[in-house]
């Protein structure tokens, strides 16, 4: 896989994070499975902005996570990992929290999951027309309004 | 007609909603209009809607902080002195090209609150001048909504009927009549049916705030620009203004700008209207120092940048069993309650608020804390939490009424500067004592509205950060040059041909929307303008 911004390696990591941040659900595969880490290093590539947030964050955990790797860790230690270093640095984290989200929601299949079949154009949606008669009541108040 | 060796008998600088209307208004008379614009006509081609990404949009290309959106035209504004960040669009049409198009009016007593209320000033005219301009203006826009709001003076009948009601708005109105509020069908400028030329009427697809490519949404660029221009008048895209000039009797002569190349030039007019926006205004006359006029154009006084006044907003979010699918159709536009809208005193402050029944966002804004503030928790619970508000939430904005004091401004930043090296503005802002006991009160009743909707949750944020989409009042009107910038009709009481008409006339702020009120408010100073041209030119 060619990464523009994050090395193999970092790329590795941010998988498990994302599969950790956004995990799987009935059939729908975590999101660093699908491929949202790769999606985030485009992100990267095109925003300087979120490079350091993201990398401060992803160095955070591997220091976090001791000897072993944060990929030897069971499920558990992965997630208390996490919320160390989510609540050392909320700012950067969330940055990398965001950007997951960026990644996963975008997809069209996770957003027909979701029961969205299209983008909101060119087909809009048909919603169901005023009814003024909803405004009896409030038509009986009378003025509400100060004369100057 | 202004001597013919100048450029233009009128210059306006800004293409947003108030100099398209008053280019639109002062050509109509045959005066040769140039408008100098800094952005760029916005391609409909650039407008995310139709494609899977489009929530993006809300934090990259069409961000609504220049800070983060940074368009070639953008300017940087610094924004460390104040809890609410100025939001604007820098592009033909101006802050309209994305916005909600939420179009209420003021009231009769917004323009009185000296007298009513005994707070701030009173504006140097009335709701009844400025009424057959919020009439013209609705007639060139296009609205929808519906006349008979018994919480607003009669109005003519609206341009488009008002649109859907759907399960949001029932869930809505369980509350308002649980509790027996005041509500309606709110104004937008945003056509629901067949209206002007080359515009499709809305089709309910959701994120206005990104821009509408269909055309449905009234933005200057497609309800007054297309006009004016077929008037002749001249639109320069791509022309930074940095200051207005003026001559040794201290009249305006014209502005020198930047061009697409960045050559900076000059462009000579009998008249200057300013239409930058209540921060771009301030930024420009504070920028022309001269001998004349050492602390920045018309502003001896020392009032120019002063009593800059935002809507401070809170966001109540009332979660709900059923689905209500608050991303389908406008986001801003849906009702509006004005219970609370006048002064009682028993409430702990003075003036009042509105409350905006709007609607929601997609998948994605949701989980980022969206229009919400609250993004969905990670981990473990993240799928069933979205899930739980996707699709299930509506969101209330309250708008109050922000008092004008002197020590919020728009000053010069000292080092700060745009790509041209032109002093960028900088934004000091403090929510007063009054605002922060109605930002409190109002925040009650919303949840008070959503309990009695029956919703499931309610997320509240108590003042947002990216709010400041309504910039008022930093060159205001008034009778009086201590306290003012402007005269009623736009005319700056220390350089008689200069004009500015945008937000920054704004002597108080009301609690809705200003845009209707800016563009009546332009198209009445342009047409006392066009009527006097000759005794105002110099
Ligand atoms: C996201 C968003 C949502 C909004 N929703 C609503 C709503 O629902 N209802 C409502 O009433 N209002 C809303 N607003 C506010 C509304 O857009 C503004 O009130 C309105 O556009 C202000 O009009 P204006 O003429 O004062 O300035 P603008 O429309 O901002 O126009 C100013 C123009 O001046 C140009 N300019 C500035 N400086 C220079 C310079 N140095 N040289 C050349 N050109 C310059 C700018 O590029 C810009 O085009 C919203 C705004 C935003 C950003
Ligand atoms: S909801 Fe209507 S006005 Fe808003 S962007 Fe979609 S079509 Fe345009």
């Amino acid at each position: 896989m060619t990464t523009r911004i994050l090395t193999p390696e970092e790329l590795a990591l941010l998988s498990l994070v994302q599969d950790e941040l956004v995990p799987s659900y009935g059939d729908l595969p975590p999101a660093g499975t699908l491929g949202a880490a790769l999606t985030v290093d485009a992100y990267l590539a095109e925003q300087p902005r979120l490079r350091r947030p993201v990398l401060t964050t992803l160095r955070a955990i591997e220091v976090r996570a001791g000897k072993a790797p944060f990929a030897e860790l069971d499920a558990g230690r992965r997630v208390e990992v996490l919320r160390k270093v989510e609540n050392a640095d909320p700012e950067s984290f969330s940055e990398l929290v965001k950007q997951t989200y960026n990644a996963y929601y975008t997809r069209p299949d996770i957003q027909a999951s979701l029961g969205i079949d299209n983008p909101p154009q060119p087909l809009g949606f048909e919603l169901p027309a005023f009814d003024e008669s909803r405004l009896s009541r409030v038509r009986a108040m009378g003025k509400l309004w100060r004369d100057d | 007609m202004a001597a013919p060796e100048l450029d233009s008998d009128v210059l306006i600088v800004g293409s947003g909603a108030s100099g398209a209307a008053a280019a639109w208004s002062l050509s109509r008379g045959g005066l040769r209009v140039t408008c100098l614009e800094q952005g760029r006509w916005v391609d409909p081609s650039e407008y995310a809607h139709s494609r899977p990404d489009y929530e993006l949009a809300r934090q990259t290309s069409f961000a609504k902080d220049p800070n983060v959106r940074g368009w070639a035209a953008d300017y940087p504004i610094n924004n460390s002195g104040t809890p609410i960040y100025p939001l604007m669009v820098n592009a033909v049409g101006g802050s309209t090209v994305h916005w909600s198009g939420h179009f209420p009016r003021m009231r009769p007593s917004d323009f009185r609150v000296r007298t009513l209320d005994g707070v701030a000033d009173d504006w140097p005219f009335t709701y009844w001048d400025l009424e057959p301009y919020y009439d013209l203006n609705d007639s060139m826009v296009g609205v929808s909504g519906l006349a008979g709001d018994p919480a607003n003076p009669p109005r003519s009948p609206r341009q488009t009927p008002p649109l859907a009601f759907d399960a949001g708005c029932e869930a809505y109105l369980r509350g308002l009549e649980n509790l027996g509020w005041h509500w309606w069908p709110c104004d937008n400028a945003l056509i629901s049916e067949p209206f002007g030329e080359n515009r499709s009427p809305c089709n309910c697809c959701g994120p206005c705030d990104i821009g509408c490519p269909i055309g449905a949404m009234s933005s200057a660029h497609v309800t007054y620009w297309p006009k004016a221009l077929a008037q002749g008048v001249q639109l320069i895209t791509h022309a930074r203004v940095e200051q207005i000039t003026v001559d040794h009797a201290g009249q305006a002569t014209g502005a020198l700008y930047y061009d697409d190349h960045g050559v900076r030039r000059s462009h000579t007019a009998g008249v200057v209207v300013m239409a930058a926006n209540g921060v771009g205004t301030p930024r420009l006359l504070l920028n022309s120092t001269s001998a004349r006029f050492p602390n920045g154009l018309a502003n001896n006084s020392g009032v120019v940048g002063a009593y800059l006044m935002f809507h401070p907003v809170a966001f109540v979010s009332g979660v709900f069993e059923e689905v209500v699918n608050g991303q389908r159709g406008p986001i801003g536009g849906l009702m509006n309650c004005q219970e609370f809208y006048e002064t009682d005193l028993a409430r702990g402050f003075v003036r009042g608020f509105e409350l905006q029944l709007s609607r929601s966002v997609g998948p994605l804004s949701v989980a980022n804390g969206g229009i919400l503030g609250h993004p969905v928790p990670w981990g473990s619970e993240h799928h069933e939490a979205l899930r739980s508000r996707y699709a299930h939430t509506m969101t209330t904005s309250v708008m109050l009424e922000d008092l004008p004091e002197p020590e919020n401004r728009v000053t010069l930043d000292p080092e700060l500067t745009d790509a041209h090296g032109i002093p960028a503005p900088r934004v000091e802002y403090r929510a007063g004592e009054n605002t922060q006991r109605m930002l409190e009160f109002s925040i009650a009743r919303a949840r008070e509205l959503f309990e009695a909707a029956g919703a499931v949750e309610i997320l509240v944020d108590p003042l947002v950060q990216e709010s400041g989409w309504h910039l008022m009042g930093t060159c205001r009107m008034g009778d009086d040059p201590e306290r003012s910038v402007i005269n009623g009709w736009g005319q700056a009481h220390e350089c008689s041909n200069l004009f500015v008409i945008d937000g920054s006339t704004f002597t108080t702020s009301a609690a809705v929307n200003p845009t209707s009120t800016i563009q009546a408010v332009a198209l009445r100073c342009a047409d006392w303008l066009g009527r006097n041209y000759r005794d105002v030119a110099a």
